[in-house]
């Protein structure tokens, strides 16, 4: 690395610290001025997600799907198609196991079983559904960002459809589907911390990303055609049909995140509406700047605010939604790329400046 | 000396990414002075001019303008200063007339609405006071490149542009253009404006501009009386030791077709056939040169011969085989290696590694792979060896290709498209821009190639010293068309080819029978 670059490298980890510092910093002054008991609040809000080990454990199980999400907008990312409906494939993906193993269950298949083919419901279904979006872009250049929002919407609808008259239980007071097997019910992990065993499925998909981004050809592939897609078509790659790969992709990925959080959190499918995971899932894949690898730290951090805010809201006097403001700032300050460039090119010139100086005093001597 | 307009002092430039493109420039312009400035490519003349239209802010210096300092925050605040500047890449609207061209920005209004005769009216008057010869009515994109030219011109005088600058003004027109905008600009300079003639042709700069400042490397070598110089000392201030314009080369030995272009016709969306009936054949180990004015189908053939573009009737065959229809990548299997016009597009991924670069059309061979994966130690081992070939000055193969110079860029193109193993190179511009060693040593592998290996060579090229050297056939494109083809393209000169270009001689096919 050269002089240059290790600035380039050194700023973007400031640049995105400096982001993160900004935005903690303005929660804790939004905390204090709108809290009768300011210290208290703003200790519990720093200090509560490590305050006891079912914490700790919440806030991984939260950052579990934070991270599958993330890695699977990474994707969609790479290729520069902003394409959404991972939030939506999120749910579908839930319902559809739910449903499938609702429908397996007078099989009395073994865990062993069950678990993996759960899992190829859950990535046929966010194939599947990615494709929509993805083929309507390929073939009819329709705005992915629209499609993908409006397809999240229908999904929503579609899923409370059959949760109402395909899986629901009658028995109980609220709307839920019947409890999945047991089979299904992935136990928790560590004891006393609670972690879900979807911990296991983040790392593998973790791995299996990351080395897909950077050790084989069609990782490659994404990240020219992200880059520059006029000179990726230039040296014979199909620009269309990597992008449509990728988005395919990330599909399966998110539909492995719904299946995780299903079997891994709960007994019975009960959401009525999209869960907002997928729009986390994006809030990470920028922090990370699109780089796998980085995704569970960006997803840890996401937690640790998320959890940090429950507990001021549940011991304090404070609503979750003050974090949503947080959030807010810390995607503007991360997503905007000129933000401290001033800082950058003063720090490059006058390294240039002294480079030059270092080689004429050198010619001199000569 | 008259008084002088003009003055930028001590101004350094230094780009974010590490490069110094200007360092302490000083120099001055002179009232009803045509004053050049000449430099090898990368030597900072363009950033210097760029700095004075506000187009790039310096971090040091400052510019007066008659004898009063000025900050210039932008091209607007530039022009409103009495600069004007005419870019070496036009910016016009094609779809829009002249008039509209001309006005845009200080557009003449009718009851809140653009009054287009008034406009007309304006844009008229003051290209007939300067004899420029253009019709305020008709579409920029039916006009020629030196129409275009007098367009840009009349946009900067229009806004009372006293200082005028010319960015290359040249490179794109025909000498008989040429000779057309020197009388224009002399006239210019007797109505009393100045203007700065930015060029690499040494004998225009003697011609019409009584004194010239040199930049080399960023830095400012000397302003001087053109009348005190020779082409010669001029040359080697420029570039500090004298421009060999020679390349050594034996005839070739033209073996069997490789390229075969067939009757070709290509319409583009406005439904101008920008390649009409176009057909010749490049054969094994020769070099074929297209000469000719920038717009006139050359870049749609090299899209047509790379797959990047489509064509409408006739045929193309390379190694025998139709590539109709075919995509890029089939047709890089097919032979073909392709050095791209604009290298920042279609070259290279600005923010990936060298290492990414050099192999991007080949990574998913089998040679680079285990099994699904990617053979790092083989890449490695491979791209280190074509930094090392082809002397790409680096600071490693993951450092990003935006990081580099213009020639170290180019050099990392060339380093994949020579050695993918294809017997047919179309290079398209392959030298624009670039310093003069990696120009060289890119025109010398070219010939090399065809010599040692017998690749067949599509050069096109706007520098005509590059098609005249490097070709061995030479062909002229005018319209979409070949108007002229020469069997030894080192004995055709520029006057010559000028005529062609321009549409003043055309060949029948009679004549350029065996050539094509």
């Amino acid at each position: 690395m050269n002089k240059t670059q290790k600035i380039e490298v050194g700023m973007e980890l400031l640049r995105i610290l400096a982001g993160l510092a900004i935005a903690y910093a303005t929660a804790l002054i939004i905390l204090f001025s709108i809290s009768q008991e300011p210290v208290k609040i703003i200790q519990l809000f720093v200090a509560g997600p490590f305050s006891s080990a079912r914490r700790i454990g919440s806030l991984v199980n939260l950052a579990i799907p934070f991270t599958i999400c993330g890695l699977a907008m990474c994707f969609m990312y790479a290729v520069n198609k902003f394409n959404l409906v991972v939030e939506g494939i999120f749910m579908i993906s839930a319902c559809m196991v739910t449903w499938a193993a609702l429908s397996v269950a007078p099989a009395n298949l073994p865990a062993g079983v069950m678990v993996p083919l759960m899992y190829v419901v859950a990535i046929a279904t966010g194939t599947l559904v990615a494709f929509i979006p993805a083929i309507l872009d390929r073939k009819f250049k329709a705005n992915v960002v629209v499609v993908s929002l409006m397809l999240n919407s229908i999904i929503g609808f579609f899923c409370t459809w059959i949760l109402r008259y395909k899986i629901k239980d009658s028995s109980i007071s609220f709307i839920g589907s019947k409890e999945i097997p047991e089979s299904a019910q992935m136990a928790s992990i560590f004891g006393k911390f609670r972690i879900q065993s979807g911990l296991v499925v983040a790392l593998l998909c973790l791995v299996v990303v990351s080395v897909l981004f950077y050790k084989t050809p069609f990782g490659w592939k994404m990240r020219m055609v992200g880059a520059n897609p006029n000179f990726s078509k230039a040296v014979g790659l199909s620009v269309v049909s990597v992008s449509f790969g990728a988005q395919l992709l990330g599909g399966a990925v998110a539909g492995v995140a719904g299946a995780t959080e299903m079997m891994g959190n709960y007994t019975r499918f009960q959401w009525v509406a999209p869960t907002g995971h997928g729009f986390d899932g994006l809030l990470v894949a920028v922090l990370a700047r699109r780089n796998p690898v980085l995704v569970p730290i960006a997803a840890l951090f996401l937690a640790y605010i998320r959890i940090g805010a429950d507990v001021v809201n549940t011991t304090g006097d404070i609503p979750t939604e003050f974090v949503t403001v947080v959030q807010g700032i810390i995607i503007l300050l991360v997503a905007a790329e000129s933000f401290m460039a001033g800082t950058k090119n003063r720090i490059i010139f006058k390294e240039a400046e002294k480079d030059l100086k270092a080689k004429e005093a050198a010619k001199a001597i000569a | 000396m008259a008084d002088e307009v003009l003055r930028m002092q001590d101004i350094t430039k230094i780009y974010p990414n590490g490069f110094v493109a200007n360092k302490d420039i000083t120099f001055g312009v002179g009232e009803k002075e045509i004053h050049a400035l000449v430099g090898e490519n990368g030597a900072g003349k363009t950033t210097l001019m760029k700095i004075l239209f506000g187009m790039e802010s310096c971090q040091e210096g400052k510019i007066f303008i008659n004898g009063k300092e000025e900050k210039m925050q932008n091209p607007l605040d530039a022009i409103a200063k009495g600069v004007g500047m005419v870019h070496q890449h036009f910016m016009l609207l094609p779809s829009l007339s002249v008039a509209e061209n001309v006005t845009l920005g200080v557009e003449p209004m009718k009851h809140g609405l653009f009054d287009f005769e008034a406009a007309v009216k304006q844009t008229q008057e003051i290209a007939d006071k300067y004899n420029f010869n253009v019709d305020a009515r008709r579409k920029v994109a039916d006009l020629s490149v030196g129409q275009m030219q007098k367009v840009e011109i009349l946009k900067a005088l229009i806004k009372g542009a006293k200082i005028l600058i010319l960015d290359e003004p040249t490179a794109v027109l025909t000498p008989q253009e040429t000779e057309e905008l020197f009388e224009q600009l002399m006239k210019l300079r007797d109505n009393g404006h100045s203007v700065i003639f930015i060029s690499h042709k040494l004998e225009e700069v003697m011609r019409i501009c009584s004194r010239v400042t040199i930049l080399r490397h960023g830095r400012c070598m000397g302003t001087h009386d053109t009348k005190d110089l020779t082409e010669a000392s001029l040359s080697k201030l420029m570039v500090g030791r004298d421009v060999v314009l020679k390349i050594e080369k034996e005839d070739p030995t033209a073996g069997k077709p490789i390229v075969e272009i067939k009757d070709v016709v290509k319409i583009n969306a406005y439904g101008k056939r920008v390649l009409d009936g176009l057909s010749f054949t490049i054969r094994e180990g020769e070099v074929v040169g297209i000469a000719g004015v920038e717009g006139n189908g050359q870049t749609e053939l090299s899209d047509v011969l790379c797959g990047m573009g489509g064509f409408a009737t006739g045929d193309v065959l390379l190694n025998s085989g139709s590539i109709k229809g075919k995509s890029v990548r089939d047709i890089r299997e097919m032979g073909l290696a392709y050095i791209a016009e604009d290298r920042m597009v279609h070259g290279v991924a600005a923010d990936l590694s060298i290492k990414t670069n050099i192999v991007a059309d080949r990574f998913d061979k089998k040679e680079f792979r285990h099994g699904l994966f990617m053979n790092s130690k083989k890449i490695d081992e491979v791209v280190d060896g074509y930094i090392k070939e082809f002397e790409i000055a680096c600071d490693g193969r993951n450092q990003p290709v935006r990081m580099l110079s213009g020639g170290n860029i180019q050099k990392v193109v060339v380093a994949r498209e020579f050695t993918s193993g294809a017997n047919f190179i179309l290079a398209n511009q392959p030298t624009r821009g670039i310093d003069v060693g990696t120009a060289e040593m890119i025109r010398k592998t070219i010939v090399r190639k065809s010599r040692t290996e017998g690749t067949a060579t599509l050069l096109i090229s706007a520098d005509l010293n590059e098609v005249l050297e490097c070709s061995d056939r030479l062909l002229v494109m005018r319209k979409g068309k070949v108007v002229g083809a020469f069997p030894k393209a080192n004995e055709v000169s520029e006057e010559t080819l000028g005529e062609y270009m321009l549409g003043v001689k055309e060949m029948t096919l009679e004549e350029m029978e065996g050539l094509l």
